[in-house]
């Protein structure tokens, strides 16, 4: 009963605060929206037991997503008017609470008409998530290692500075 | 067992040694000597993955799992079928080809290209290797970064453009993919290729129904867009047009293949029988030839006539993709084969085009055939081989491809896909006429032929394509002896 | 009203993100906002996976792939702000309206 609550109250905070980091004018108080989605998303994730997830989703996304994000905001600084002028987000954001509502509803209206149910909570399997990340699925690390090489690949590549550019 | 083991390891260990070569020993040396270090590495590809196909065969194998690290046993995380050696043999082709390219048009940046060459390597070898769905959509995910920094390296304004437009696309489709794995992950409870299957679909309540469907729409959608089909492929032609002809000549020769592709067959051959996907893939398979033939014959640009015929093959590999017989996936998997050999040739013609003359735009070009014989012979024989006259390797693919079609029940389809090969061959003899024949404009009346490691991939391509194309019904009669097909 | 537990309005609220994901990544003009929509799609599926672990009780599984989905994401939003600062050098702004050279 009382984690349906926390559970209920975070899921509202976190369509909320995606709702506004995606129609917000200035792109600073966006990446602290997104932020605040973040750390919210993590807290649900705790509550449905992944804990180690929930870990890494508030020290990766809330913390080196949005540093990232935000020496890239400043190293493509614009004015504050010439973002206005440019970027008319009231103009073209605004149909997006309008789209969420009647999606919502459709969702609704399917649900009940349907008996639309899920399962049941099923048994816990007998992996502790420490076999399973590094015993099982080692392949993933592989892949993560060579996603994070091409990111520094990529890095030195595309800012480093190169006189003969015009 | 051992030495099988060992040499399919090495799809992955090669790529991983390289790399670490490239990087420890010092910078003038290796840059002088890059071609050598990558060509060697595609060719030891190629080799072996004809020499696992031959121990297979010996050891009667049909399938072969296999791990390289410490691990527990009875959970091998590797896996070889036939099917994934046609395509690491073509991977190895079509980066030995870009290698021999990039030795004349790569100057600055040597070893950032061997960099994320070798990572390009390692995603596509991951990708065809593993036996799990989510590790196919981490390689797919490294694929994808490779080749967005490979299109943006050389940082001009329409690199970046073909680059960023390019990577919104398909971050697109990597979500759609991510969002359909975790509905899937919701009725089973892994996502290994042994627990997925057909009998998914059944035995559940209407709501994990609807998800499981709407997870195979959104998976298809995802893996149809790296492709380049119609109607998600606007990416494609700006994306080839704005790379480093070396590039090119990856993205189109194999990469589309591996990330589309291959998952596409991935799907059909886990969720074999549902006949939605059957249906869906034979639309946009038949949309896409046709719509791509369209669209190439309005172009004015070298590389972007022939990114736009990349559209209109890759339709044909899903219609013979689509008729879910043997006959089909045979033919699907030939025209893999087939299109990485001409494409890659039309591609090298376009390099050594842009070397001699400096520009890519048809209409600035014009009677080039005697001036470059080697380039017009070449170009001359890969458009033949697209259009499917025989006794080129595009003949017996397309062949194959029509035929299924006309055994499993859509003759329209085959008849729609017989007639589409009017229109590939219109749009590319306007392209050779314009390019190679007619009169030569005055300030082109000094090109000579291109030199060097190009002539000789032109030469080598064209070979391979008319061997390929005589022996192949000896091809067809050798798997049908081992009961293949 | 037995059908909404938590789990369906998780899926629903799931649902909603992506549609916002989504609508944010196709209308915007400004490069840096599609990475917010990379980002918000991208923790809808989060909650997915979360969600599909918990409901079959592989929760170990479902947190291997999250962590993995999230390494590779911030891979993304790192090249992604890379180009985007090229680009902002060559250009003097980050509108996508800019980006017109590749044409037909």
């Amino acid at each position: 009963m009382f984690m349906d609550i926390i559970i209920y109250i975070s899921l509202a905070f976190l369509l909320f605060f995606c709702l506004m980091a995606v129609m917000s004018h200035s792109m600073l108080r966006s990446a602290i929206y997104l932020a605040l989605a973040s750390a919210t998303l993590s807290v649900i994730l705790y509550m449905l037991g992944a804990v180690w997830a929930a870990v890494i989703e508030v020290s990766a996304c809330s913390g080196l997503v949005t540093v990232i994000f935000i020496s890239s905001i400043s190293l493509s600084k614009m004015g504050k008017e010439d973002v206005q002028k440019l970027f008319a987000t009231k103009k073209q954001m605004g149909l997006l609470p309008v789209l969420l509502v009647f999606v919502g509803i459709a969702l609704v209206i399917l649900a009940v008409s349907h008996g639309f149910t899920l399962p049941s909570v099923a048994q816990e399997a007998a992996d502790t998530f420490r076999t399973v990340f590094w015993d099982t699925r080692q392949l993933d690390i592989l892949g993560q290692i060579a996603a994070v090489l091409v990111g520094g690949i990529a890095v030195s590549v595309l800012l480093r500075k190169d006189e003969s550019e015009k | 067992m051992n030495y099988l083991n060992s040499v399919a390891a090495s799809f992955i260990l090669l790529p991983v040694a390289v790399l670490l070569i490239n990087n420890i020993l010092p910078k003038q040396f290796v840059e002088k000597r890059f071609q050598y270090l990558t060509g060697a590495v595609a060719l030891c590809q190629m080799a072996a993955a004809l020499s696992v196909f031959f121990m297979m065969d010996h050891a009667g194998l049909r399938t072969y799992n296999f791990t390289i690290f410490r691990n527990l046993p009875g959970s091998e995380l590797f896996g070889i079928h036939p099917v994934s050696l046609v395509f690491l043999f073509c991977i190895g082709m079509v980066s030995l080809v870009s290698v021999m390219v990039a030795n004349r048009t790569v100057d600055a940046k040597k070893s950032a290209y061997v960099n994320l060459l070798m990572t390009l390597l390692i995603g596509m070898n991951g990708m065809t290797l593993v036996n799990d769905f989510f590790s196919l959509y981490v390689f797919l995910d490294v694929v994808g970064l490779s080749s967005f920094v490979l299109i943006a390296m050389f940082r001009s304004r329409r690199a970046l453009e073909g680059s960023i437009k390019y990577l919104i696309i398909s971050e697109l489709a990597t979500v759609f993919i991510l969002t359909g794995l975790s509905f899937i992950f919701m009725k089973t409870g892994s996502l290994s290729y042994k627990d997925i299957g057909s009998a998914v679909l059944t035995g559940s309540s209407t709501m994990q129904t609807v998800l499981l469907y709407a997870s195979l729409i959104l998976i298809t959608a995802g893996f149809c867009v790296k492709a380049g089909a119609v109607p998600f492929h606007s990416w494609l032609p700006d994306a080839h047009q704005s790379a480093d002809t070396s590039v090119s000549i990856l993205l189109s020769g194999i990469v589309i293949k591996i990330a589309g592709v291959y998952g596409l067959f991935v799907l059909v051959d886990l969720f074999k029988g549902v006949k939605a996907l059957q249906v869906s893939l034979a639309a946009i398979g038949i949309l896409s030839v046709v719509a791509g033939a369209l669209l190439a014959l309005r172009q004015t640009h070298f590389k972007r006539i022939i990114a736009y015929s990349s559209v209109s093959q890759i339709g044909y590999i899903l219609l013979g993709l689509s008729t879910g017989t043997t006959l089909g996936l045979i033919g699907s998997v030939a025209h893999v084969f087939s299109h990485a050999a001409f494409k890659t040739t039309l591609f090298t013609n376009a390099a050594a085009v842009h070397e001699q003359t400096g520009t890519l735009e048809i209409d600035e070009m014009g009677g080039l055939q005697s001036r470059m014989p080697v380039t017009a012979f070449s170009s001359a024989i890969a458009t033949l081989s697209t259009a499917g006259i025989p006794p080129f390797a595009g003949f017996w693919s397309k062949l194959l491809i029509i035929m299924a079609l006309w055994t499993s029940g859509s003759a329209v389809l085959g008849g729609f896909a017989l007639c589409a090969s009017i229109l590939t061959a219109a749009y590319l003899l306007r392209l050779q006429k314009k390019v190679f024949f007619g009169k030569t404009p005055e300030h082109l009346a000094s090109v000579t032929e291109v030199t060097g490691s190009v002539r000789l991939t032109e030469i080598l391509l064209t070979a391979v394509t008319s061997i390929v194309g005589v022996f192949f019904p000896f091809i067809l009669l050798y798997l049908q002896s081992k009961g293949l097909i | 009203m037995q059908i909404f537990n938590f789990e369906t309005v998780m899926l629903f609220v799931g649902i909603l993100m992506i549609t916002a994901g989504f609508y944010c990544m196709i209308r915007t003009y400004h490069m840096l906002k599609i990475i917010i929509g990379i980002e918000v799609s991208i923790k809808a599926a989060t909650l997915f996976f979360t969600l599909a672990g918990y409901l079959n009780g592989h929760i170990g599984l479902a947190q291997a792939f999250v962590i993995t989905a999230i390494v590779l994401e911030v891979i993304v939003v790192v090249v992604f702000g890379g180009v985007t600062i090229r680009l902002y050098q060559k250009y003097g702004n980050v509108d996508i309206r800019n980006l017109t050279r590749l044409k037909g």
